[in-house]
């Protein structure tokens, strides 16, 4: 069947760029739950997260590209060699930021321990619970329309 | 002017409420046109610490301070999140505006100096004496005496401009303005 077009505005051939709300909740464990506004644009493979806080100043850009991933904070910047390894660093929760790309443009992904649940795509919103390893975790994106 | 007005604002609106539209623009990238987006509500504060921020479009979000508890309802996710405002409010734009009894508290946060006037309002820059912060500096515009706008530019070039209309200063708010109850079965987040 044909591929789901990828949703958001376009900015590159295959990059995309989405912005919107995200929440993470981790159960019994406040420090690794935040939410967040957010801008994400690129691909799995080079991109950018930018991270606002409420009343719009920007709390953090992360950026990334092949073995390179770096987090610039108000004072500080964090660097890793995989955006994965950053987001769990910065965040200290896993958020599965390549796979976020494909649930974002409709494309049920799997990811080892999540369920995403793309029903709602069309009103904007996502959400994916990490059912293993514990503490659970529960991520809800809500894109700005 | 600008200094002075402010001095005024902080020492005679001990309270106040008004409208505000608040225009995002985030750092303009190679090639692309610098991007912004617009939001509006309503603002209530009530010194020494209280304020409200009722965020009505494009979507609803509730920022509270009650004087202990900065609370943020984001009415979407149904998430209620929960920080000590020691921790948080310091050196913010809300501080400024709502939050100082007077200029010589502003000054343990802020460096203040007189700013050129511009758009028929009189400005006063604050800078955060904080270096590591998120802030790199707040202009903060008065109309004579009334608080017409802020203009907020962090340490990533995003520039955030806040604009009040219909401010009216020490007006009695109803009781409850600056208290918050989570709703039930939404999440709440003690950070």
């Amino acid at each position: 069947c044909a591929a789901p077009l990828r949703q958001g505005a376009q900015d590159g051939a295959t990059a995309s760029s989405w912005s919107g709300r995200l929440a993470l909740q981790v159960q019994d464990d406040a420090r690794q739950s935040f939410s967040a506004a957010f801008e994400l644009r690129g691909r799995p493979e080079a991109g950018e997260l930018r991270l606002f806080n409420p009343l719009g100043g920007t709390a953090g850009v992360l950026t990334w590209s092949p073995g390179r991933a770096v987090l610039e904070t108000g004072g500080q910047t964090r660097q890793a060699a995989s955006l994965e390894e950053l987001v769990a660093q910065a965040t200290g929760s896993p958020i599965p930021v390549t796979a976020l790309f494909d649930w974002l443009a409709g494309i049920d992904t799997p990811v080892p321990g999540w369920k995403a649940d793309l029903e709602q795509l069309a009103q904007g919103r996502i959400r994916a619970q990490r059912l293993a390893p514990p503490p659970l975790a529960d991520l809800r994106v809500v894109l700005d329309r | 002017a600008g200094l002075e007005s402010l001095e005024n604002f902080v020492r005679s609106a001990h309270s106040g409420s008004a409208d505000f539209t608040q225009v995002v623009t985030a750092p303009a990238r190679e090639g692309q046109q610098a991007r912004s987006k617009t939001s509006s509500g309503t603002f209530e504060f009530q010194r020494p610490n209280r304020f409200r921020f009722h965020y009505q479009k494009p979507f609803e979000q509730v920022i509270v301070a009650d004087g202990q508890t900065l609370w943020l309802h984001d009415l979407d996710l149904n998430q209620v999140t929960a920080r000590s405002q020691s921790q948080v409010l310091g050196a913010t734009p809300a501080a400024l505006v709502a939050a100082a009894p007077d200029l010589a508290a502003l000054r343990k946060d802020f460096e203040l100096q007189e700013a050129p006037q511009r758009d028929g309002l009189q400005w006063v820059q604050a800078t955060p004496r904080a270096r590591d912060g998120q802030l790199r500096s707040v202009l903060v515009g008065f109309r004579g005496k009334e608080l017409a706008a802020l203009e907020i530019l962090d340490s990533f070039g995003q520039r955030s401009v806040m604009t009040f209309t219909g401010m009216q200063p020490n007006v009695p708010l109803p009781a409850g303005t600056f208290q918050f109850k989570p709703p039930a079965g939404a999440d709440v987040l003690r950070q």
